[in-house]
């Protein structure tokens, strides 16, 4: 029997004028890195580096449920809404929770859309950060798949996003971490994932900022495994060239949820990319 | 090729968790590999019949249209990326799925994973 070292609170932000409740987690003491979700999930993919006693030696690692994933609610008022997330919106909710936790330029580190942001914070915002762990991160990612399949009234939307989302899961994955980010999926919102989507696959804002990242000060590294047929290792590639300095790794068997599908074979990547930033 | 499909008849038949993933899907879906068509037909999860064409006259549900080398790439335990999956075929050019996709889509863990089976069985019949 083990109790866990990672602890969960709640926050209240302003975001774009809505307020919006939000759960985080967090372990360990040290240079903060601030962790992003995936589309269609929440915090528990980041479970096991935040139970990484080594990493969390020297790291606080903080991980927060985006607005209508995970613990955090959707704001007042959403059962007459239509969640589609913006860039904008993405960029203000991770900004006003660094304020709120009071994080001293801490490092971000973003998988899939939380890997987009983390670039568009690099190349707007990256005052406020150390560096950037941009993870199966890209410049764009038109869809290959119709989003509206995710959101409809005869059908579950989550058991069909799982089955979708296996796609990208290594074949080397042990089974018990496949099922637990695959869960992850199942139990997201009537709409999130669909909408977190529109964002990940519509906005392309991000191509024509990317040489702007100036990375002597803010080093970005990008990592993407090779069983990612969203983010694949040619688009990660295009991504990184088109970025002056960024670094870049590829997981030869990985996919698309490192952090969650295969802890193990994630690691020592992620403590790569941890010694690459300032 | 007709053996493989003989393996998942059996193995689904023994597997309760697919079974019921599949009690609402009674279709018949076709198979195409390379010039070979194989017709599948299931009642409410169980794999009843499978017949190979060529048919004119057979309808079907939806199709997932592959080659034999991508398919024998398919079921081995570890696929090379790409080949790990129905849609990976299909984005890197080795396959493609056609008519009622979102029949498919809806039963798309089932589909998935009773294609699969074979990845479990050390002799895969070719």
């Amino acid at each position: 029997m083990t109790i866990e070292a990672i602890t969960g609170r709640y926050l209240t932000v302003d975001v774009q004028g809505v307020s919006q409740r939000i759960y985080f987690e967090e372990a360990g003491q040290g240079r903060p890195v601030l962790c992003l979700h995936t589309a269609g999930a929440d915090t528990r993919q980041w479970r096991h580096l935040m139970n990484d006693a080594e990493i969390t030696a020297a790291h606080r690692i903080i991980a927060f449920d985006m607005p209508w994933h995970g613990k955090s609610l959707p704001p007042e008022g959403f059962e007459t809404q239509e969640y589609l997330l913006t860039t904008e919106a993405y960029i203000d909710t991770v900004l006003a929770v660094i304020d709120r936790l009071g994080l001293d330029k801490p490092i971000l580190a973003g998988c899939s859309m939380g890997g987009r942001i983390a670039l568009q914070l690099a190349a707007q915002y990256s005052d406020h950060f150390a560096g950037f762990i941009a993870i199966e991160a890209s410049d764009f990612q038109p869809a290959w798949y119709d989003i509206d399949w995710f959101h409809r009234p005869d059908a579950h939307g989550g058991e069909m996003g799982a089955a979708l989302v296996s796609a990208n899961i290594s074949p080397y994955a042990p089974n018990a971490e496949r099922w637990n980010t695959m869960w992850m999926f199942m139990q997201s919102g009537p709409g999130v994932f669909r909408g977190d989507l529109s964002f990940y696959t519509r906005d392309d804002s991000l191509i024509p900022r990317l040489p702007d990242i100036d990375t002597e000060k803010t080093p970005v590294h990008i990592i993407v495994g090779a069983y990612d047929l969203t983010c694949t290792p040619e688009d990660a590639e295009r991504t990184a060239n088109a970025i002056p300095g960024a670094t870049l790794a590829v997981m030869d068997e990985l996919g698309h949820f490192p952090m969650s599908e295969h802890p193990e074979g994630f690691r020592p990547f992620f403590v790569d990319a941890l010694a690459k930033m300032p | 090729m007709i053996d493989t499909f003989g393996l998942i008849k059996d193995r689904l038949d023994q597997s309760p968790h697919l079974l019921r993933l599949g009690r609402l899907f009674s279709e018949t879906v076709l198979i195409e590999v390379g010039k070979d068509e194989y017709y599948l037909t299931f009642d409410k999860g169980h794999l009843v019949s499978v017949v190979q064409g060529p048919s004119r006259k057979t309808p079907w549900c939806f199709a997932l249209r592959t080659d034999a080398t991508a398919l024998t790439k398919f079921w081995e335990p570890l696929p090379e990326p790409g080949f790990h999956d129905i849609f990976g075929l299909v984005k890197i050019g080795r396959g493609r799925v056609d008519g009622d996709i979102l029949s498919l889509v809806k039963n798309l863990r089932f589909f998935k994973e009773i294609m699969a089976i074979p990845r479990t069985q050390k002799e895969v019949a070719q």
